[in-house]
């Protein structure tokens, strides 16, 4: 009986998450060619092309990893079998020796997670670096400008799986990822895991049938039907095949020399409040910080693990948006974030309440990254420095909420008030066009007059929008003399006297609230829009403004009061009732 | 003698106070934080004084929130960073960026009409630095609050911002602050543009501002 495939794949750690390997069926299946017709089953017929898949995402991938090969001239793209080795390493025996050292060394500098996988061959995980260095082709350019500057000859490749890095990066400078498919099937060797005894002949048994089959390329065998490969060529046959798909066939386990940092203490009096602890996580956090300035690393984010009298425990992990190593700055973002997020309902934590479980063991663990380097400019006024604004950050967040500090971003939408509230980064927008002006796409809203959608008044007197007012809405460059909208968050009912189908009087219960006579008004501007979808089914917006997380349905009118108020009002065509949506000013 | 008596004064950051010709201490340019608004730059001999603390005061409808919101359009314009302590969670962002305010460069703090709570947002910002100009909008709270904090806070405030590259600003419905250094930017009501006869073709085109430069109590 020909053993099935789920027989003989359960002693194959799956060591990719699914998610990966989901995306990686995709990429290979909609891209490979079709598999060799009738070489397995000559009665089949050949599948038809699948449509080019789209490019490999590498930014969105969950786990993202880089491959540094030493490069060895080689006359021809055949494997370097370990026949050929000796010769190559005897006409470059400079970069024989030197290039293992200088390659972990520059690893070291990029992440604290790096492997050895073979002579010449170093692995790291750069999953982490995205939000250091940037996109993944950044993370691969800063590499390549490391290895340069130590005067190295390497290869960089960088992929969501390792045996996908470490074959890339074989295959030499900027193997781009698309073709993946078309290395050669022998280029599999080197990374296989074979027992020690095996011989030659055995060693290249398979790589032989498949040459025979006409299977030269990953792609080929990636697409062959892996039941039928199994009971050809047996267990190794599918674990070829995992590895042609980019799967691994271990997990990541990082190298024990890399260097931790970590500082634990047990108390010997349980902390119960806040000012005591602060002494302790200074006492831990100093020396960490001594320890990175002398590795020339800052702190990418730091790990906190609290362990409590009654047994439980309690982590956290403060992301930092820049390698920093100021003790001070540390301890403050984790005694702010403690102060938000009490372990237990402690005296001095935030909480009235008597104390539950006081602290006896606090272990603090630093993630580092490369230490950040600062250009000023003579030309331009320094913006608040990453640790300021951590800080700052951080304190208001305590004062007034987490989600009601940062910078506003103008969501592509003609829902009033519709904006997202992001960090707040300002170097990250250094050289980016002024605002986020201009939210489009109509969205299926109308508007009758081309100010009406969402307050841009003047824009529709100087005939920007045209008739319909979608690009009105926000988009607009205001003109001279246009006033700002305050804006009711909450929008408050008001009563409103219509006479020959205009306000004439509005009244409001609420004290400061404008009333009056109107004197003048203009309108009715219609706007709609999300009566396409159900509340839940919107994004969630950054303002806490519910009409914009609801289809909205209104007539809007501007109108001047006696007082001298400017404001904009609206009647809700669902409910009838008037609200006041804010004051020019 | 009196160059001496000046650099005295100066250091003890006393020479706006006491000094009797404004004109003769004239900040440096670069010690200025122009508003976006040309005649209201000439009026201010450049734009709001950094390491002062400035208002912007007037009725509802004067112009008053565009007056700043310019000022922040103005620095995020010339790369600085800007920051508004929303005191009543007024500020629109559409508006702001249709009058040129880079959004990305603004930190919008929003309080939900705590003033104590706004003014400690406004002195934690002013403190960290950085920043080339810091908003605290009071324009809705109402004058009862605001009579409630003690005549201490503006200065300490003041404190807080002197000598820093950082132009403060209040806005508010009437003189808060009072401050020796900063000026008082005053905008009288003036009535509404329109265009068009009937309401339904007519469209609201704004104000003219009517800015008026206090600097002295």
């Amino acid at each position: 009986m020909i053993p099935s495939y789920d027989d003989l794949t359960p002693g194959i750690p799956d060591v990719v998450d699914a998610e990966t390997v989901k995306r990686l069926e995709i990429f290979f299946y909609r891209q490979l060619p079709s598999p060799p017709r009738g070489l397995i089953d000559p009665t089949a017929p050949a599948e038809p092309r699948q449509p080019p898949a789209p490019p490999l995402d590498l930014g969105s991938s969950p786990q993202l990893y880089a491959c540094l090969a030493c490069q060895r001239p080689t006359t021809d793209r055949q494997p370097q079998t370990a026949d050929r080795q000796p010769e190559t390493a005897n006409r470059q025996p400079q970069t024989a020796d030197r290039g293992p050292q200088t390659l972990l060394a520059i690893a070291r500098d990029f992440s604290p997670r790096i492997m050895r996988v073979g002579e010449g061959e170093v692995l790291l995980d750069v999953g982490g670096l995205g939000r250091l260095i940037g996109d993944p082709p950044a993370i691969a350019r800063e590499l390549r400008r490391a290895i340069a500057d130590a005067e190295a000859d390497a290869a960089v490749a960088i992929a969501p799986t390792q045996t996908m890095a470490r074959l890339l990066a074989a295959e030499g400078h900027d193997y781009p990822i698309e073709r993946f498919a078309e290395i050669p099937v022998a280029r599999l060797q080197p990374l296989e895991t074979l027992p020690a005894a095996m011989n030659h002949r055995d060693r290249a048994r398979p790589y032989l049938t498949l040459e025979k089959w006409g299977i030269a390329t990953l792609g080929d065998l990636a697409a062959l039907p892996a039941a039928d490969l199994s009971s050809r060529l047996g267990r190794r046959g599918v674990a070829l095949q995992r590895l042609a798909r980019g799967l691994d066939p271990r997990p990541f386990v990082p190298d024990a020399e890399t260097p931790r940092y970590i500082g634990r203490l047990e108390l010997e009096w349980p902390i119960e409040q806040l000012e005591p602890l602060s002494f302790v996580l200074a006492r831990l956090l100093e020396p960490l910080a001594i320890a990175l300035e002398r590795a020339d690393r800052g702190a990418a984010a730091i790990h906190l693990a609290l362990r409590l009298t009654d047994r439980t425990s309690h982590a956290r992990v403060l992301q930092l948006p820049a390698a920093m190593r100021d003790p001070r700055v540390l301890r403050t973002l984790l005694l702010l974030d403690l102060e938000a997020r009490p372990p237990s309902p402690l005296c001095g934590f935030g909480g009235t309440e008597a104390a539950v479980a006081a602290i006896d063991v606090v272990e603090i663990e630093l993630d580092p990254a490369p230490a950040r380097i600062t250009q000023f400019s003579l030309l331009q006024r320094a913006l608040p420095s990453p640790e300021t604004l951590s800080t700052l950050t951080a304190r208001l967040s305590a004062l007034v909420g987490e989600s009601r500090v940062g910078s506003a971003t103008l969501l592509d939408s003609h829902a009033p008030d519709a904006f997202d509230l992001r960090r707040y980064a300002p170097e990250a927008d250094v050289a980016a066009p002024v605002g986020a002006k201009g939210a489009k796409g109509a969205k299926g809203a109308s508007g009758a007059m081309g100010a009406g959608a969402t307050g841009a008044a003047p824009a529709g007197a100087t005939g920007a929008t045209g008739a319909m007012g979608a690009t009105g809405a926000t988009g607009a460059t205001g003109a001279a003399g246009a006033l700002v909208l305050r804006r009711q968050r909450v929008p408050p009912a008001i009563r409103v006297s219509v006479e020959h189908g205009r306000p004439v009087h509005l009244a409001s219960s609420r004290r400061g609230m404008p009333s009056g006579a109107v004197i003048k008004a203009a309108g009715p501007w219609r706007s709609s829009g999300g009566w396409w979808t159900t509340q839940t089914e919107l994004p969630p917006k950054g303002g806490s403004h519910t009409s914009s997380e609801h289809a909205w349905n209104r007539d809007e009118w501007d109108v001047a009061l006696k007082n001298g108020v400017v404001c904009r009002i609206y009647q809700d065509r669902t409910t009838e009732r008037w609200f006041l949506e804010g004051m020019y000013d | 003698m009196r160059a001496a008596l000046e650099s005295l004064l100066r250091a003890k950051k006393l020479d706006v106070t006491l000094t009797a010709t404004p004109g003769a201490l004239a900040p440096p340019p670069d010690r200025l934080a122009p508003t976006g608004s040309p005649e209201l730059d000439a009026a201010l001999g450049g734009g709001l004084r950094r390491g002062h603390l400035s208002e912007i005061t007037g009725v509802p409808s004067s112009g008053r929130s565009t007056l700043a919101v310019d000022a922040i359009a103005a620095a995020t314009d010339r790369g600085e960073a800007a920051a508004l302590v929303d005191t009543c969670d007024t500020f629109d962002p559409a508006s702001a960026a249709d009058r040129g305010v880079t959004l990305s460069r603004l930190l919008w703090v929003r309080e939900s009409g705590d003033a104590p709570r706004a003014l400690k947002a406004f002195s934690l910002i002013l403190q960290a630095g950085g920043f080339g100009l810091v908003l605290l909008d009071l324009a809705d709270v109402s004058p009862v609050a605001l009579r409630r904090f003690p005549w201490t806070t503006w200065m300490r405030i003041a404190r807080i911002v002197e000598g820093s590259d950082t132009a403060a600003l209040l806005v508010g419905g009437e003189r808060i602050a009072r401050s020796a250094g900063g000026v008082t930017i005053a905008l009288e009501p003036t009535p509404a543009a329109w265009q068009g006869t009937t309401h339904r073709a007519r469209v609201f085109t704004g104000v003219v501002p009517a800015p008026r430069v206090v600097t002295r109590a």
